[in-house]
C-alpha cells in the first residue's frame, strides 16, 4: 500500500449531518458548540490530522475563528472548504422557489462583484449569467473564512458538481477552476458521488486531472459509490496523477474503523482521507490509529 | 444521434432540474426540450444546460415542434393536470412522469386519470420512497406476516422547511400546505403498506403560514381494521432534511423504520426476542448516476424501462390518485373536527 499523506477531519458531526441516522445527528449537534468542536479538532491535530474539510456553515466559521485565535496553524494544518452550503439553499428553494433562491444568493454578493457582473455583460445578462453569479457567490463565501490558515483546496459541493457533470456544463466547471486558481491560489476541488462519470467527463473535455482535487466516497460496502463500487475502484486505479481524497470511508459510521482501513489501505492513488469525529477521545483514538498506518 | 431517447421537462424548478439532470446522465437519454415560463430561469438554463436543448414557454408548441418520447411534469401542482391534458392532446403516444402529488385535489387527480384513456405511452407519479430498499424490505415483512397480524401503527413526517411565512407556491391556498407538500410520501407509503382506509379523524393547524396548514394530525381506520395515526409538520426545528418515521406493531413483533434504517423485533418461539437492524448501507444502493437520493434515479430508470417494455411503472396515475383522495378526506375530517 502507499502511504496516505493527508489525514483530514470532516465536519459532518459539527453541523448535524449523519448519513446513518438523522436522529443521531441531531443529538450530536445539541451536544456540540464551537468551543467543544475546537477541542475535538485540537485533539485530532495533536494525533496527526493535517487538514479540515468543512462546508461554509456559520458554526464552522465560528470554529475557525476560535481555532485560529487560540493556536498557530503554521501551514501544518490546511483548510479544504466545500461550498456552496447546499442544504441551506435546497431549503430556500422550497421556501422561495428557484428565482427567490438565486435572488437571495445574488443579494449576498458584494456590491463590487455585482458591479463587475453587470460590466461583464450589461444589466440584461445579469439574470442570464449563472456562471457569473456562481463565481461571485463562491468569492463571497470564501471571503467569509477567517484569515490565518492556508487553504489547500476549495471544493465545489457535490450538488453543484454532479449537476454540472449531468448537464455537461463545461463553462461552469472551467470558470470555477480558473477562479479558484487565479484569485485564491488554491487547488480547485470537486466533491462528487459519481466518481467514474466525473473522471469520464473530465477526460472527454480534455482537462488535466493532475490540476484538481477530487473528494469522493470509498468504502467496503460501496455506499454512495456510483455507478458501482467496482467501477469507482477501476477509475481510481487507472488515474494518472490527480489527487483523490476518500470520504465516507466508514460508510457514515456503518463500518468500524479497522474494517474501513482494511479496505482503504488496499487502494492505490489516494492523496488522503477525511473522517468525522465528534469527541476529543474519539478524535485521539481515530487519528492515532490513522497515523500508525 | 441514433437511439437516443429525447425527453422534455415542463417546469424547471427544484424537481425539474433534478430529474432533468438524472435523465441527461443516463445512457442514450437526453433532455431535448424545456418548457418554462419564467424568463430568468430560462436564461440561466441556457448557459448551464447543453446547447442542443430547446426552450419554450408553452407546452403545446413544445409538443408540436419536438419529437419527445417522454415528458417530465415538474410544475407547481395545480398545473399538473392542465399540462397533462395539453401533452396528451398534442401527442398521445408520449409517456408521462409527474412529480408527486399527482394533482392539487381529488377532482383534478380524477381528470388526470381520465386523460390516460387517450394516452398510449406509460404514466407514473414520483413517489420515490417506494424505490427505497428499506421501505421495500418493510413491505415484504408486512406481506409475509412475520410480525403477525397487525395491531396498530404510528407515524410522523417532519421537516424544518417552513419556520417563517413562505413565499413560494408551496405556501399558497389550494396548491400548498404540509398535507400537499410533505405528507404525500408518508400517505403513499401507508396506502402501499396497508391498503384502503375506511374512516378518518383529523386536525389541521397553521403555525407560520397565512393561507395553508403547517401541521396536521390524522387517525385512520383501514378496511383491514388496522388503526393508527400520523403527525405531519414542516415547521419543526432541527431537521436538516425531512424525516419519516413509522412504527408498526404486530401480534408477533414490531417494525421501526425511517429513511435511514429498519429495525425488526420478533418474538421467538422460546419466548426471547430477536432483533434485526438494517441501515441503508446494508443494501446495494448504487445507481447509474446519483443526484440527491438514489431513489430518484431508480424511479426514473423504472419509468424509462417501463416505456421500453410497455409495462406500467409504479405507481401509475390511478394508484397515485389515491393519495389526493386521502388528503381531501383528511381535510374534510379536519373541518368536521373544528
Amino acid at each position: 500500500m502507499t502511504k496516505i499523506k493527508n489525514i483530514l477531519i470532516g465536519d459532518n458531526a459539527f453541523i448535524g449531518v449523519s448519513h446513518l441516522s438523522h436522529s443521531k445527528a441531531r443529538e450530536t449537534l445539541q451536544r456540540l458548540d464551537a468551543e467543544k468542536i475546537v477541542e475535538v479538532i485540537s485533539a485530532a491535530r495533536s494525533c496527526g490530522a493535517n487538514g479540515f474539510t468543512f462546508t461554509v456553515h456559520p458554526t464552522n466559521l465560528q470554529v475557525l475563528k476560535e481555532l485560529i485565535g487560540s493556536q498557530s496553524l503554521n501551514g501544518s494544518f490546511m483548510l479544504y472548504p466545500t461550498l456552496p452550503y447546499a442544504a441551506g439553499y435546497v431549503r430556500t428553494m422550497t421556501e422561495k422557489g428557484v428565482v427567490g433562491t438565486l435572488a437571495e444568493m445574488f443579494g449576498q454578493v458584494s456590491i463590487l462583484d455585482r458591479a463587475k457582473l453587470v460590466l461583464e455583460g450589461g444589466v440584461q445578462s445579469l439574470a442570464g449569467n449563472p456562471i457569473g453569479v456562481m463565481r461571485s457567490y463562491v468569492n463571497y463565501e470564501l471571503a467569509r473564512i477567517p484569515k490565518g490558515a492556508a487553504i489547500r483546496s476549495v471544493l465545489l459541493h457535490d450538488v453543484v458538481t454532479d449537476l454540472a457533470v449531468s448537464y455537461r456544463s463545461a463553462d461552469l466547471i472551467q470558470s470555477y477552476i480558473e477562479n479558484i486558481r487565479n484569485k485564491w491560489h488554491a487547488t480547485p476541488g470537486f466533491v462528487t458521488r459519481n466518481f467514474s462519470k466525473f473522471i469520464e467527463f473530465f477526460n472527454q473535455m480534455g482537462w488535466n486531472l493532475r490540476d484538481v482535487l477530487v473528494m469522493t466516497p470509498f468504502n467496503r460496502v460501496g455506499f454512495q459509490m456510483n455507478p458501482s463500487k467496482e467501477a469507482c475502484e477501476v477509475s481510481l486505479s487507472k488515474l494518472e496523477g490527480g489527487k483523490v481524497i476518500a470520504m465516507s470511508i466508514m460508510a457514515a459510521g456503518y463500518l468500524t474503523l479497522e474494517d474501513a482501513l482494511d479496505y482503504i489501505s488496499k487502494l492505490q492513488n489516494l492523496d488522503g482521507i477525511t473522517i468525522g469525529v465528534s469527541t476529543p477521545k474519539h478524535a485521539t483514538e481515530t487519528f492515532a490509529r490513522l497515523k500508525s498506518l | 444521434m441514433n437511439n437516443v431517447r429525447d425527453v422534455g421537462i415542463v417546469g424547471l424548478g427544484k424537481m425539474g432540474i433534478l430529474h432533468g439532470g438524472i435523465v441527461n446522465a443516463l445512457p442514450n437519454c437526453r433532455v431535448k426540450a424545456v418548457c418554462e415560463k419564467e424568463k430568468f430561469v430560462v436564461k440561466m438554463a441556457q448557459r448551464a444546460m447543453p446547447k442542443d436543448v430547446s426552450y419554450y414557454d408553452d407546452c403545446a408548441s413544445m409538443m408540436e415542434n419536438e419529437n419527445l418520447e417522454a415528458v417530465f411534469i415538474t410544475t407547481p401542482i395545480n398545473q399538473h393536470v392542465p399540462v397533462i391534458g395539453e401533452v396528451v392532446k398534442a401527442k398521445p403516444d408520449v409517456s408521462l412522469f409527474v412529480e408527486k402529488p399527482l394533482a392539487e385535489s381529488a377532482n383534478s387527480a380524477r381528470l388526470a386519470c381520465e386523460a390516460t384513456a387517450k394516452l398510449r405511452g406509460v404514466h407514473m407519479v414520483g413517489f420515490q420512497k417506494r424505490y427505497s430498499p428499506i421501505y421495500q424490505h418493510a413491505k415484504r415483512i408486512i406481506e409475509n406476516e412475520s410480525i403477525g397480524d397487525l395491531m396498530f401503527f404510528r407515524a410522523h413526517s417532519y421537516s424544518s422547511d417552513v419556520v417563517r411565512e413562505g413565499k413560494s407556491w408551496r405556501s399558497k391556498k389550494g396548491i400548498g400546505g404540509v398535507l400537499l407538500d410533505l405528507a404525500p410520501h408518508l400517505l403513499d407509503l401507508l396506502l402501499w403498506f396497508f391498503g384502503d382506509i375506511e374512516s378518518i379523524s383529523a386536525v389541521r393547524r397553521s403555525l407560520y403560514s397565512k393561507e395553508v396548514e403547517d401541521y396536521a394530525y390524522a387517525s385512520f381506520k383501514f378496511k383491514s381494521t388496522l388503526t393508527g395515526h400520523i403527525d405531519t409538520c414542516w415547521s419543526v426545528r432541527g431537521f436538516r432534511l425531512p424525516e419519516i418515521m413509522i412504527e408498526i406493531y404486530g401480534r408477533n413483533g414490531n417494525i421501526l423504520l425511517s429513511d435511514d434504517m429498519i429495525k425488526v423485533e420478533l418474538a421467538e418461539s422460546n419466548g426471547s426476542r430477536g432483533t434485526q437492524v438494517l441501515h441503508k448501507q446494508s443494501f446495494d444502493n448504487s445507481v447509474p448516476f446519483l443526484l440527491d437520493e438514489p431513489e430518484y434515479t431508480k424511479e426514473d430508470v423504472s419509468f424509462l424501462d417501463g416505456i421500453s417494455r410497455g409495462s406500467t411503472p409504479v405507481p401509475d396515475f390511478v394508484e397515485a390518485a389515491k393519495v389526493n383522495v386521502l388528503i381531501e378526506r383528511i381535510i374534510e375530517a379536519a373541518s368536521e373536527e373544528s
